[in-house]
């Protein structure tokens, strides 16, 4: 490609690169903290077979590379199994898996937190399972699961980038794209970082503010 | 010598040191007491530049704690024994005492562990040499920081509080070894609450009473009817003590 | 050595051993992963305590620049850092190697995890130590040296294996700036065997298991460096 400077255009691109990873990273995360909090109760309930299965493949999940799981998806799956996977669909189902097994850990220590004794009184009252885990477990556990969680995210966000290696068109391979044409590496790889930078403040800023409010509910509840 | 004039020193709105006099000769061994609050630990911790004076001027031979140049000079001619210890929590007994001799004064390793070996077997531990702080007790612990302060050769030895945190048996391990001190002529300014320990090794005793000093007298005197114990705030404080 | 194969329905296999004849290569790569992570975590940990005595420091524009630096590179993609430096530098004249930008960039952003980590480590220690370093007559550097870093290096010698943890597993990224490591052999094998859902397999496999030694190490050293606050053996 001959290069050429920046154009008015690349604004545009830039937005649309932003908004292909905020969608991955939200459509991600909401799978992701349904799963991980599945694969968490799977765990409460201590759920033969299935439980340390799951235990074994976060513990795979959260120690080995994203990269390396977006290849497995992207380029393994297909050729084990015949059949068509397109870099959004490897990236959705990576992303969702990575953070499933981030958001596992937290929700097991948040359940861990609540003690078994207060489950336990609580059983005693007459309460079904269903109803210590709606009623006493998820509360308590969301409040305290809030500060990892946005760690979490925010980090999550990060990790999206990695799905320019695979050839979806976010943020990172817009960059890339404008680097290629304008070879102006230092300008679009500071915008591009300023871009992440300020949507990563944004989801902390979201947590803390969830957090302080989760936080404000739960003094008043105590009363 | 140790000379303070005019000291003062306050944190916030509250005077703690209000213009404090005192002056240590060589040899003395000086007990500062009063009660907690009354400012004893802070005048020790002006001495040694821990805190910066408010007005007024401490020098130790001349030196002069509040300038920067002189009170590197000032701190080698003194050490501090402090009363939760202070210890290098990840260095042994025996590294504890050699560290600023090697770093500060340039003594050789071998030399500065012959001399801290020589002290640790003087307070009864040398066997306990290569033991971490964590492993020890706290009576083993302030001993160790005593041959901490003694192995730099200072001419002035000040002692915060040193037994505050120990327990009447330990304390008593620790007040046999300064009262070995005391007989060897070190200068020592003893802040404490161990007012029948302070009686038989001082040659004065200092009373601070809310910041100011308020008696100053040989031992003898200050115990003595018609001396410091005719004043009521002392005799309240002397018999408050005793009963504790 | 019987060939591990798992026939899953007629069309579905699945058979490590077709990777043997390439496990050198791939020992290479594991070599060059090992080589920069080690360089990076030395890199990192130098930039780390740096950091960390600067954002301690009484200097609040100092520390003020500590904390900017951190707060960068913690929130922006390593993938990004490492494309700023890898087609940046050329642009500014300095020409290096893949293997040592990779270093630098890791270096830089896990000396910004570490300088946290360090932080919370210098916070912690009891200030009468420090001042108790300061009235015998050690000078900063000294103090900082013998007694702040071994001290700050003790208490978080946990949360740095994390980070370090971290960088080994974001080393892979590396693979994307030409540099044939663990993750960049790996593709190399993946293409030339046509059997990427092994390889990949393994490779997950393979980062998972040396992590857990490395997570096994850690705590050795944790146990090591605490050891005087174990229970004495008589």
């Amino acid at each position: 490609m001959r290069y050429t400077s920046f154009t008015s255009y690349d604004v545009v691109l830039l937005a649309q690169g932003l908004g292909v990873s905020l969608a991955l990273f939200l459509t991600t995360t909401v799978i992701g903290l349904l799963l991980g909090t599945i694969w968490a109760v799977i765990r409460f309930y201590r759920v033969p077979v299935l439980s340390p299965l799951i235990a074994v493949l976060a513990e795979l999940l959260k120690n080995s590379p994203v990269l390396v799981q977006l290849f497995l998806v992207f380029f393994g799956l297909p050729a084990l199994l015949k059949i068509n996977v397109t870099p959004v669909e490897a990236a959705l189902i990576t992303l969702s898996g990575n953070t499933a097994a981030f958001i596992y850990v937290i929700a097991v220590s948040a359940i861990e937190s609540i003690g078994r004794d207060q489950i336990e009184s609580a059983r005693v009252f007459g309460l079904s399972r269903w109803q210590v885990l709606r009623h006493i477990i998820a509360p308590q556990a969301m409040a305290f699961a809030i500060g990892p969680l946005t760690g979490l995210l925010v980090n999550q966000l990060q990790v999206t980038s990695l799905i320019s290696v695979i050839g979806v068109v976010d943020l990172t391979k817009i960059g890339n794209i404008l680097n290629l044409r304008t070879l102006k590496p230092f300008i679009v790889w500071t915008i591009v970082g300023a871009l992440y930078y300020a949507t990563a403040k944004l989801v902390a800023f979201g947590g803390a503010t969830l957090e302080k409010r989760l936080r404000a509910h739960s003094a008043w509840k105590g009363l | 010598m140790i000379r303070a004039r005019g000291v003062r020193k306050s944190f916030g709105s509250a005077a703690v040191l209000d213009g404090i006099d005192l002056d240590v000769h060589g040899s003395e061994v000086v007990s500062i007491l009063g009660s907690s609050g009354s400012g004893k630990s802070t005048l020790i911790r002006c001495m040694n530049g821990l805190e910066k004076l408010d007005a007024g001027s401490i020098t130790i031979d001349d030196f002069d704690v509040s300038l920067p140049k002189d009170l590197a000079e000032a701190r080698k001619r003194s050490a501090t024994v402090f009363q939760l210890f202070n210890l290098y929590p990840h260095m042994t007994a025996l590294q504890n005492v050699t560290l600023a001799p090697i770093q500060v004064l340039k003594r050789s390793r071998a030399e500065a562990e012959a001399t801290a070996r020589s002290l640790l077997d003087s307070v009864g531990l040398g066997a306990r040499a290569d033991a971490y702080p964590a492993q020890l007790s706290g009576g083993q612990r302030q001993r160790v920081g005593i041959c901490r302060a003694l192995a730099m050769n200072p001419r002035y030895l000040l002692l915060d509080e040193i037994t505050s945190a120990l327990d009447p048996e330990m304390t008593a391990e620790v007040l046999s070894i300064l009262a070995q001190l005391a007989k060897t002529g070190t200068t020592m300014v003893f802040v404490t609450h161990e007012i029948e320990f302070a009686r038989t090794i001082s040659s004065r005793i200092v009373f601070l009473d809310k910041g100011q000093l308020v008696v100053d007298l040989p031992t003898e005197e200050f115990f003595a009817a018609e001396g410091g114990m005719a004043r009521p705030r002392i005799s309240q404080f002397l018999s408050k003590m005793r009963k504790d | 050595m019987k060939p591990v194969s798992l026939l899953l329905g007629s069309r579905l296999t699945f058979d490590v051993t077709i990777l043997a004849p390439h496990v050198p290569f791939l020992l290479k790569g594991a070599l060059l992963t090992a080589e920069a992570c080690g360089l990076a975590l030395v890199g990192s940990l130098a930039i780390g305590f740096l950091v960390a005595a600067l954002r301690t420091s009484s200097s609040p524009l100092l520390s003020r620049a500590a904390f900017v630096y951190v707060d960068l590179f913690r929130n922006i993609p390593f993938i990004v850092q490492l494309f700023f430096f890898f087609y940046g530098l050329p642009e500014i004249g300095i020409y290096i190697d893949a293997f040592s930008t990779g270093v630098i960039a890791l270096s830089i952003a896990g000396g910004a995890f570490s300088s946290d980590v360090i932080r919370s480590g210098i916070l912690a220690i009891d200030p009468g130590i420090l001042e108790a370093a300061e009235v015998s007559g050690l000078s900063k550097p000294v103090i900082f040296r013998k007694i702040v870093m071994p001290i700050a290096l003790r208490t978080s010698i946990r949360p740095l294996g994390s980070v370090f943890i971290n960088l080994i597993l974001t080393s892979s990224i590396l693979s994307t700036i030409t540099l044939n490591e663990l993750t960049g052999s790996a593709k190399i094998v993946a293409s030339d065997t046509f059997r990427p859902f092994e390889v990949y397999a393994v490779l997950l496999v393979v980062y998972a298991s040396l992590t857990y030694l490395v997570s096994l190490a850690i705590s050795a050293l944790h146990r090591h460096l605490n050891r005087d606050r174990m229970p004495e053996v008589a």
